[in-house]
């Protein structure tokens, strides 16, 4: 256990090109933890995280063009991923075969998402409808219509309740997933949000978008709690910590910044990248995170617990 | 005084541009000067703020470079859309001296490079625009289109899809440039593939095993070698036809993009000015 921020470990070139999304996860049974990245040179990398260093366990090559987005079933034994060219694919852990392949038509795969019963995957669309796929049937099963623009960001709430989309206009729109009506449309940002997340206890929504702030929702009544502004640029992603304490961003502006969840004020910034960082995750527990981008580097952080 | 400037010293041999950027620093020079003046009446002679004063200038200096930069940047996209590209290209080379960093300079004189099939320095331009300013996807585009022109296929299919990253809701990029490039980048390789086809009969030909002394052949044999060589022969001739057909169109893809598109000139060049949000 350490008591202030460190960088622990850093995968130089570890894609030939840039890293554009990354996912850690923890097996159920075996609690091996699991970091998947995904990269514009059509790659997903899966990667046993063990000792303190990373180490190559699969490279999944079926993508034809960059890949966009990755999630890991929340028991870990499988990963989602979507690309470039339209279609989202299903992956066994274990062995790195491929499980399904759905072709989601062109434009129509981006961010995607594991439900937290991991029966369904979730991704956005252009003509803003969400869609949404059996893990099963490797069928679309469920739309939902936000009547809006291309969305770029999804979430599931912890507790399975909601769903949350961030679109290319900056319009935020939240779904309960029992009876797929739209609850909440929120004029959050004037500028793309690339990613939303929920608190552990579902209550909190945080938004990150390219006008450089990030965003603090109160889910059940739809208010604004808070704006937080530190990034120099565009805001890329922001995960949650698992004990509820803290969040963590990614910017254009290189760095990854660790917030007080309570306080509202950063409480870390590490500055060890190279250029833009596209993806940031906290492990299960929350004691480290790891972020990646386009400077083709992995990196990994111990946090204070 | 008149017949006496040093802007007739300057000659022929200095560019349009270092004379406008020495007349821009003269300008405000004698602006401060006149504002010393005025401050020396009030403040007394010894009292001169001299470290502000630099100071000032150099504001004033690069406000006005701004400016200028600015305004050659707004003749180059009229005269560009005149189809005036040469001089619009020269306009913006000027804005370029005056503010270097500007990255819808490089990307504007991309654009008009590109459909003066000046390829090589269109890239450049379109690599300076993307370092300068890496989130903007109109650049990347442009960039994708300059390499693709130049017939480096497999750099423009990253170069759009770094642009699609950033602006996944630009439809063209997907229907018109990603898939024109991929169409392009499967073609290409399939004339690599025959290419390699082709040496490799090319190789059995000149090495025919046929062909090896065999001190005690029979006439029957020398038939059947003749047969087979000649039978190699027809099959390494239409290899060669058609590969050569797949080549040349390979060569001109950068016409054929420009045929497909069936863009007017002026459209190629959309003026980038006002919408560069973000950052």
């Amino acid at each position: 256990m350490t008591t202030q921020y460190s960088i622990l470990f850093k995968q130089e070139h570890a894609h030939d090109d840039a890293i554009w999304t990354s996912a850690w996860g923890q097996n159920e049974k075996d609690r091996t933890e699991t970091i998947i990245t995904g990269s514009l040179d059509d790659t997903v990398k899966v990667w046993k995280w063990s000792e303190e260093k990373l180490e190559l366990q699969w490279t999944l090559e079926n993508h034809q063009l960059g890949v966009v987005s990755v999630d890991i079933s929340h028991n870990g034994a499988l990963a989602a991923s979507s690309s470039l060219d339209a279609n989202i694919r299903l992956w066994d852990l274990e062995s790195g075969k491929q499980i399904k392949s759905m072709d989601a038509g062109p434009v129509d795969a981006w961010t995607v998402a594991f439900s937290p019963d991991s029966r369904y995957i979730a991704t956005g669309s252009h003509l803003g409808k969400v869609n949404i796929f059996g893990v099963e049937t490797g069928k679309k099963e469920h739309s939902l219509d936000t009547r809006g623009k291309f969305i770029l960001s999804i979430a599931y709430s912890p507790d399975g309740k909601y769903l949350a989309s961030g679109a290319i206009d900056g319009i935020i729109n939240i779904f309960d997933i029992a009876t797929g009506k739209l609850l909440h449309t929120l004029e959050g940002h004037a500028m793309p949000i690339r990613s939303l997340t929920f608190s552990p206890d579902s209550q909190l929504l945080v938004t990150a978008s390219d006008d450089g702030y990030i965003k603090i929702y109160d889910v059940q009544h739809a208010n604004l709690a808070g704006t937080l502004s530190g990034h120099g640029s565009w805001v890329l992603n922001v995960a949650f910590s698992p004990d509820h304490t803290h969040f963590v961003s990614s910017s254009s502006d290189k760095s990854v910044k660790v917030w007080d969840a309570s306080s509202r004020t950063c409480v870390n910034t590490f500055f060890d990248h190279q250029d833009q960082v596209w993806s940031v995750k906290y492990n299960v527990d929350g004691s480290k995170i790891v972020s990646a981008g386009d400077d083709r580097a992995i990196h990994i952080y111990d946090c204070p617990m | 005084m008149a017949s006496f400037g040093w802007k007739r010293k300057a000659g022929e041999k200095v560019s349009k541009a270092t004379v406008q950027l020495f007349q821009a620093e003269a300008e405000p020079e004698a602006e401060a000067e006149g504002a010393r003046h005025g401050a020396g009446h009030e403040e007394g002679d010894h009292d001169v703020d001299w470290v502000h004063a630099i100071k000032r200038r150099r504001g004033v200096l690069q406000e006005d470079c701004a400016a200028k930069s600015k305004r050659l940047k707004d003749e180059g996209a009229l005269l560009a859309e005149e189809g005036r590209q040469w001089e619009a290209v020269k306009r913006w080379d000027e804005a370029i001296q005056l503010t270097p960093e500007d990255a819808a300079l490089y990307e504007m004189k991309a654009q008009v490079l590109t459909s003066l099939q000046e390829v090589f320095q269109a890239v450049q331009a379109a690599e300076r625009a993307v370092k300068l300013r890496p989130p903007w996807w109109e650049a990347w585009q442009t960039l994708g289109r300059a390499q693709l022109s130049l017939g480096e296929v497999d750099l423009a299919v990253r170069s759009f899809q770094v642009a699609i990253h950033l602006c996944p809701a630009e439809r063209p990029l997907w229907e018109e440039d990603l898939s024109w490039a991929q169409k392009l980048q499967s073609q290409s390789r399939a004339a690599h593939e025959k290419a390699r086809e082709e040496e490799e009969v090319k190789q059995q030909l000149l090495h025919a095993p046929e062909l090896v002394p065999d001190y005690d052949f029979e006439s029957n044999e020398v038939v059947a070698a003749c047969t087979a060589i000649a039978e190699r022969q027809k099959h390494y001739d239409s290899l060669r036809k058609d590969a050569v057909l797949i080549d040349s169109s390979g060569a001109l893809v950068p016409i054929n993009h420009q045929d497909s598109e069936a863009l007017p000139q002026g459209q190629f060049v959309k003026a980038r000015l006002a919408d560069i949000s973000g950052i």
